[in-house]
């Protein structure tokens, strides 16, 4: 399963980097950042994430889920995912 | 859905002046003019979504001294619809606060058909747009009428953001200033305003009246309170951009509506709001803080920032569909390093 969780974080990151983060500001961004304190995520761009990784890891988050033992980092989103998934994750 | 629209976006060529740029000289229809100006004035954007090259058109515009009008311009050769996407994502509004002027009807019926959320005019009637209610703010405020220039330093910042080298750097490097007072009688077309127009960051859908509001800023009802915050940075002043309403009760403070104007979005200025009425609440000694949260379809994101922020709830929703979250005065949320609260 540790390996479930490593390639979720690379996925995660890789939407940050993308999406929350200007072009040259990536390799400041590490798996246990707190991106709210960071200024990375805020309610907004949460929102946006959230679809992403419904979408992307095929899981559904409830609203009660939304806190931040589940969503301040990205190990932790990662071990949401985990936990919540249906069938194991592998990249396609 | 949004019933004010707030950005109008138009074609060129044979919509905003007659001719087609690319084949000679164009005509500026000065009913168009007119309508830009007016809407303008009461607060609503223009952008453009139009087909062709993109200096040519906006020298015709600078020469006809309409280019600073238009926000985020796209002129190119892609579908309007894509275009129109584009504008609202760079503009931070939904689509449904969007109209599109058109003379092709092709093109209007594609639009339509793509984004159906979108408001589509047909050019013959742009005359008799500032007619239309959907243009039609009950109130025209100072900040309506800034908000064309707020909206493009708003634009500016994001540009600058790109030679930072961390976000929160950036962020810092903005040094933004949020004061946070009561609501004077000055502030209520306003606030009226933000809570007719924020649809998103709008944690209840609470309307109150202006006589209610005169009513509270006379202190008449003692135990309900509201707040304006404004923010300025080093672009520029954004004028109110959040509102809240608080009742009190001995030891009670409970927040009824918190609305940020979605203007701000994406520099955690709700999470600085809401951490700055709860620290005030804390310090003059309420013990049990509290929260309404109504979801209205549109505001997922304000039941996050509450419980992102430490906000829970056990309840179900009552028959008003409002679910009330408690925090914990131990345990409130930090005011994000990058704001200062005046």
């Amino acid at each position: 399963m540790e390996n479930d969780k490593s390639s979720i974080e690379a996925t995660l990151a890789e939407y940050i980097r993308e999406v929350c983060l200007p072009r040259n500001d990536g390799v400041n961004l590490k798996y246990d950042t707190n991106l709210f304190d960071a200024g990375i995520v805020d309610s907004a761009g949460l929102i946006s994430f959230l679809c992403f990784i419904e979408k992307e890891f095929d899981v559904n988050i409830p609203d009660e889920d939304l806190v931040p033992e589940n969503f301040v980092s990205i190990a932790r989103i990662a071990d949401y995912v985990c936990s919540h998934q249906q069938v194991p994750y592998e990249r396609s | 859905m949004s019933d004010l629209k707030k950005c109008v976006i138009w074609d060129l060529d044979n919509t905003l002046w007659d001719g087609i740029c690319l084949e000679g000289h164009v005509q500026v229809k000065e009913e168009v003019r007119e309508t830009i100006g007016e809407l303008d004035r009461r607060g609503i954007l223009h952008s453009i979504a139009s087909r062709g090259d993109k200096e040519t058109a906006l020298q015709v515009l600078k020469d006809n001294r309409l280019d600073a009008f238009f926000l985020v311009p796209r002129i190119n050769w892609l579908p309007k619809s894509q275009n129109i996407i584009d504008i609202s994502k760079e503009l931070h509004l939904s689509l449904d606060a969007i109209a599109f002027v058109d003379d092709d009807i092709f093109e209007l019926e594609q639009v339509a058909f793509m984004l159906p959320d979108v408001l589509t005019i047909h050019s013959l009637k742009a005359r008799e747009m500032p007619l239309f209610p959907d243009f039609s703010p009950h109130e025209i405020t100072s900040e309506a009428r800034e908000r064309r220039r707020l909206y493009q330093a708003e634009l500016e910042r994001e540009k600058a953001e790109h030679g930072f080298k961390t976000r929160e750097d950036f962020l810092l490097s903005c040094g933004m200033k949020l004061k946070v007072r009561p609501m004077q009688e000055d502030d209520i077309p306003r606030v009226l305003e933000l809570m007719t127009r924020t649809h998103q960051l709008n944690t209840t859908g609470l309307m109150l009246g202006r006589d209610e509001m005169m009513g509270i800023v006379r202190g008449e009802v003692k135990e309900e309170h509201v707040v304006v915050a404004e923010l300025r940075d080093r672009f520029g002043w954004y004028g109110i951009i959040g509102t809240v309403l608080a009742v009190t009760a001995p030891s009670m403070w409970r927040l009824k509506y918190l609305a940020v104007s979605c203007r701000v979005m994406g520099r955690g200025i709700e999470r600085a709001l809401l951490a700055t009425v709860l620290h005030g609440a804390r310090e003059q000694g309420f013990t049990h803080l509290e929260a309404e949260f109504r979801e209205t379809g549109t505001n997922r994101m304000m039941r996050a920032l509450y419980q992102m922020a430490g906000f829970r709830t056990g309840d179900k929703p009552d028959a008003l569909h409002v679910t009330m979250f408690r925090v914990d005065p131990k345990n409130l949320p930090d005011i994000p390093r990058w704001v200062e609260v005046l």
